[in-house]
């Protein structure tokens, strides 16, 4: 896991060795218990997803609506609970999308180079360049607002940046003496990126996504603060920010609750992928 | 080295015609897809058949779009960007205040985030696995978490409206003195430099982390050399590379991705322009200001990798 | 052009107010209150009502700073082409129309001496003597003729093109104006009084220098970022008060909010009805709200399906749970309303149409036989429609009880009206207050109306309309208005569950507030007739 300047590559188990850290497990169980959330949902939501339970908004706390209630006098948390649902699925699939793709295309650049290079780069150069929300609202505007569209547009809008940091890795690696061996040795392409690329820029590449995966999340608010997003009466966290926001001067937990949502879920992400055993960050230290 | 840097910029700027090109191209082509076109759009509940036509002879619109972009281009290569279709103003006339706008914003931005930004990474990668990293590692995310519309709305109901320490807008046209100017720039600042800095402070420590696991870093550390001073000078112009290219990726963002800070403290700026010309389908404004984020995004990568190639010997003499 | 006063209402307020500002001596009040059947003692209490809202004498000087909800490179100065209440606030307080109308809803000379006809076909308009241009030229008849005709041509793109092709022949002799019409119309004064009748200069072709005979003259405007302007002095009007004005938009609504809170702006429009638990705790801002005819509704095109099978519609109409989306969507900003276009306060009320009441098992009985419960049913809303997403979310609640599947698509303001509006079996819509039922009917119930939103089709209708239109006699009109709005109500696909309020959020030491029909901010005419009092 290296972009070191080394002619061999660093092979340090013994640092984290194959010890789980406390941290990773605290935010893997936090991801999983979103996860189950999303996929119960239906079940453990107390009330159904549009229904307006109170005349009156933004609610404080209370025992029959734990986290109050939101701007049209709907149950907040079983709007999060169903929001966990398009928060959690849309972000990990497009980010998950954007990164395969933009890693895969960026490690292949580096090995492929020239005329493959230069014609991929120019081209994501041009899309990265197009400001993310204007795409995004292009996009939704052209071909209507669902879930695959959601997902396919953040992932389009990501998959450049994963690109360009990727392929920036790779070159790297791909200057190393170890990578011109293999080459020479008459390894095909794509035994080079997956054994030989993969394993130098796994490291950068998962905080990248790290963070990608959080401005995924924010991606898909401002796409509600544009009037763009998933379909109401469903709502995915950003825009349960957005609706409520209005509940922000009077300290309503209605936008306060889903931003701590965002933030446990982001932070997660980040956290487990920081403190990944050493041996999944470098699992071809093995190979 | 010289004549490289020479030469590359060189292949820069043939690239970077290449690139407005293909912008241009994905431009036109992303806005066919739209629904309706200006005429329909201005029209708004008015867009009668009758009238849609009136009004498109009038605004010489008949032609076919792909007619109007060819000879938009062919204006462009004259550096002419066109007179925007919806109230006839030359497009680079309605660029020109509010890039200015955009540029001073980016550049304060700029001035205040990356060098914190840095200073925060390099610290969190010399103390690496402390407490301080872990918290540094936490807020960073914690902070660009919140929706930048939610930071900047609590950001004005503290400020501007409980303590009543800023204006709520920025709108530096009025502004003359130099307190003044702070104060407009205050909020808007601190909310984009929350949104850009979290990036470049993971990559900071990630870049000097990856240096200092270097084998010879590692071996200097062995025989006793000071943590600090191996980053301060071995591993930071190694790191140097993806530092520059993750603060050229982030600066990009202060020009077109700062729509909701524009909106939200009412801030002349170009990322809404273009919003407003997507929302109005005046195909010559989006090209225009789709042009100026390709041009200062390349010329920041541009910059970014001379920067990399100077700090790494092995690519200098690739 | 008065019509008598029959109830009293909270517009007639406004208009002793207006009374009381143009200079009416008591007497004249009291004649006026008890022409209109109000006791003596209770019109001493209005009037002290009203004399206590005006109590303090306009004061000059001051920089009105207002922030409205929209404004892009499209924002335009010619009345023609205006299109929301940007460009309204900025043409008012640059142009003067013919006519205006007042807080009660009435006609009032404003450019003219007087606007007469014998016949509702032909019609005589006497200019005021003396008013200028901001550039120095005088107002004459040729002034009134250009700005008529411009909107005849479809090159204009005016926004009341189909109002104006009434009108075939406007002729000027100095300060003298016939206009001519195809048919009778006595609602033509009113029609005069539109934000988009404004009058411009004889052969202007560059609008944005605003040059007008208005309250304020243009010093600068720069499309989507701000407009400002400075007292006309050679105002031919009283006022206006304050020394220059400043107007540019803030889109997002909590901004706008706490933007008047903050003391950086004195007027923030439109704001959100939920916002009052804000407005009300706080001494800085003070709510200023407007009843207005303005509403969205949710439309079923009747040639289409589902929309197109009987009884359809009508299961929609005891669906929609009125109450709640007074109540919880609209905050009590709203009245509700009778699928029909014509509200409460409008002297063309027909009181005697009873109110459809939320029905669910109604409905259930009208879908089962339509075949409409089991299949999805679709409806298109957007935020173009303002608080469309929230109506159809508690349509969908409803319909969820008794085994409607209502799915709703939810699609992004941009493009709405040209691409979803009007074209879809299931939308929003969302129209603006007109003045008479007259144009309401006619732009969007009548048969051949480019805008009727259902394809509602009546021969009888459209004939009624007709035979309305040219009549001066006020209580036959009213009565075939009456019959109008019941056909509509029972036999249109739109459904109209309220009238929508609206807030602006004004800074307490803004004086001379009153609500206009018009829309929000006094009918957008707030910066000639305001001034910041101690």
């Amino acid at each position: 896991m290296s972009v070191s300047l080394s002619s061999t590559r660093p092979v340090r188990r013994w640092r984290l060795g194959y010890r789980i850290s406390p941290v990773g497990a605290v935010a893997f169980l936090v991801i999983l218990a979103w996860a189950v959330v999303a996929v119960t949902a239906p079940l453990i939501a107390p009330h159904p997803v549009g229904e307006i339970v109170d005349f009156d908004f933004f609610q404080p706390m209370s025992a029959a609506y734990p986290m109050g209630t939101d701007y049209l006098g709907r149950d907040v948390l079983s709007r999060i609970l169903f929001g966990a649902r398009y928060t959690v699925g849309i972000s990990l699939a497009s980010v998950a999308l954007a990164c395969l793709t933009g890693v895969t295309l960026g490690m292949a650049a580096a090995v492929i180079g020239g005329a493959f290079e230069a014609a991929l780069s120019r081209f994501l150069d041009a899309l990265i360049s197009i400001p993310s929300k204007i795409m995004a609202l292009v996009l939704v505007a052209a071909i209507g607002s669902s879930m695959p569209v959601l997902i396919l547009t953040l992932a389009v809008i990501y998959t450049p940046g994963s690109y360009r940091f990727a392929r920036a890795l790779a070159v790297n690696v791909n200057a190393m003496d170890y990578v011109t061996v293999a080459r020479v040795r008459g390894e095909r392409l794509g035994y080079l990126i997956r054994a030989e690329i993969l394993p130098g820029i796994v490291g950068p590449v998962l905080a990248d996504l790290g963070l990608r995966f959080v401005f995924i999340v924010l991606l898909l608010s401002s796409m509600s603060f544009l009037g763009l997003g998933v379909q109401p009466p469903n709502a995915d966290w950003g825009a349960l920010v957005k609706e409520n926001i209005g509940g922000l001067s009077l300290a309503a937990p209605a936008v306060i609750f889903p931003s701590l949502a965002i933030a446990s879920l982001t932070i997660s992400v980040n956290l487990l992928i920081d403190n990944l055993p050493q041996k999944i960050r470098d699992r071809s230290a093995d190979a | 080295m010289n004549s490289l840097i020479l030469r590359m910029i060189a292949g820069r700027i043939v690239v970077t015609l290449m690139t407005l090109l293909i912008v241009a191209i994905v431009i036109f082509c992303a806005t066919t897809l739209l629904p309706g076109d200006v005429v329909q759009i201005l029209l708004g509940q008015s867009a009668t058949p009758e009238a849609v036509a009136g009004l498109r002879q009038a605004m010489h619109l008949d032609q076919p779009a792909a007619l109007r972009f060819l000879l938009w281009l062919k204006n462009l290569a004259t550096g002419d960007l066109g007179v925007s279709y919806v109230n006839g103003i030359p497009v680079a006339e309605l660029i020109g205040n509010r890039l200015a706008n955009s540029l001073k914003l980016a550049g304060v931005t700029a001035a205040l985030s990356v060098p914190v930004a840095l200073t925060l990474g390099i610290t969190a990668a010399i103390l690496r696995g402390t407490l301080v990293d872990r918290l540094v590692a936490v807020v960073t995310i914690a902070v660009i978490s919140v929706p930048e519309f939610m930071v900047a709305t609590l950001a004005v109901i503290v400020f501007a409206v409980t303590l009543g320490w800023l204006p709520a807008l920025s709108m530096t046209g009025d502004v003359t003195t130099l307190a003044g100017l702070i104060k407009a720039f205050a909020m808007p600042v601190i909310t984009l430099s929350f949104v850009i800095s979290a990036q470049m402070i993971r990559m900071t420590r990630a870049a000097v982390i990856e240096t200092l696991s270097a084998p010879y870093v590692e071996m200097a550390l062995l025989k006793g050399a000071s943590r600090r001073r191996m980053v301060l000078h071995h591993a930071l112009p190694n790191a140097l590379g993806p530092i520059v290219n993750a603060v050229a990726l982030s600066l990009s963002y202060l020009l077109g991705g700062v729509i909701i800070v524009e909106t939200i403290f009412n801030y002349p700026g170009i990322a809404k322009l273009m919003l407003d010309a997507v929302a109005t389908r005046d195909l010559p404004l989006i090209q225009g200001c789709a042009m100026i984020f390709c041009f200062a995004y390349l010329l920041l990568i541009t910059i970014a990798d001379i920067v990399t190639i100077v700090s790494n010997p092995r690519l200098r003499h690739a | 052009m008065s019509d008598p006063i029959a109830n009293w209402t909270p517009g007639d307020d406004t208009m002793v107010e207006n009374a009381i500002r143009r200079g009416a001596d008591r007497r004249e009040l009291l004649r006026m209150l008890l022409g209109g059947g109000v006791a003596l003692s209770a019109g001493g209490a209005i009037l002290g009502r009203a004399g206590a809202a005006l109590a303090a004498e306009p004061v000059k000087g001051g920089h009105l700073k207002i922030a409205g909800f929209a404004a892009s490179t499209a924002d335009t100065l010619d009345p023609a082409k205006a299109s929301n209440a940007t460009d309204y606030t900025r043409c008012c307080a640059l142009y003067n129309r013919l006519t205006f109308i007042d807080g009660a809803g009435l006609v009032r000379m404003e450019l003219a001496e007087s606007v007469e006809s014998t016949d509702a076909k032909t019609w005589t308009v006497k200019l005021r003597k003396g008013v200028t241009f901001h550039d120095g030229k005088s107002l004459t008849g040729k002034d009134v003729v250009f700005t008529l005709k411009r909107h005849l041509d479809p090159a204009t793109g005016s926004k009341v093109a189909t109002l104006a092709k009434q009108i075939t022949e406007v002729t000027a002799d100095d300060l003298t104006v016939t206009i001519t019409l195809a048919a009778p119309n006595a609602d033509l004064p009113t029609i005069l009084g539109l934000h988009h009748f404004m009058i411009v200069a004889d052969g202007t072709t560059d609008f944005s220098k605003g040059n007008g005979t208005g309250a304020f003259i243009l010093k600068e405007f720069k499309p989507g970022v701000r407009s400002v302007m400075a007292r006309n002095a050679n105002y031919f009007k009283k006022g206006p008060y304050f020394d220059s004005f400043e107007y540019f938009a803030i889109a997002d609504e909590p901004a706008r909010l706490n933007a008047v809170l903050s003391g950086d702006v004195h007027v923030g429009a439109n704001l959100n009805p939920r916002s009052l638990r804000v407005i009300e705790g706080n001494a800085s801002i003070a709510p200023f709200v407007s009843k207005l005819a303005t509403y969205t509704n949710l439309n079923l095109r009747l040639d289409l399906a589902p929309g197109d099978k009987a009884g359809v519609a009508e299961g929609f109409k005891y669906l929609i749970n009125r109450p709640v989306i007074q109540k919880s969507v609209l905050r009590g900003l709203a009245e509700i309303a009778n699928d029909q276009p014509i509200p409460a306060w409008s002297p063309y009320y027909n009181a005697e149409l009873k109110q459809r009441e939320f029905d669910p098992e109604r409905a259930k009985s009208l879908f089962q036989k339509a075949g409409l419960l089991g299949p999805e049913v679709r409806i298109v809303v957007s935020d173009a429609a303002s608080s469309s997403a929230d109506y159809a979310a508690v349509l969908q609640q409803a319909g969820g009880k008794i085994g409607l599947n209502l799915v709703i698509d939810r699609v992004p303001a941009d493009g709405y009206w040209s691409n979803y509006w009007l074209k879809e079996p299931f939308s929003a819509g969302n129209i603006n207050a007109r003045p008479t039922p007259d144009i309401m009917f006619s732009l969007f119930y009548q048969s051949s109306a480019p805008w009727n939103e259902s394809r509602y089709k009546s021969e009888k209708f459209d004939a009624m309309l007709l035979e309305a239109r040219g009549l001066l006699d006020l209580p036959k009109r009213k009565q075939i208005y009456g019959d109008m709005q019941a056909m509509v109500a029972n036999g249109a696909g739109t459904v109209i569950p309220a009238f929508q309020s609206n807030l602006d959020g004004v800074t307490p030491k803004l004086k001379g507030l009153v609500a206009n029909p018009l829309g929000g901010m006094m009918g957008y005419t707030l910066p000639e007739y305001t001034w910041f009092g101690a």
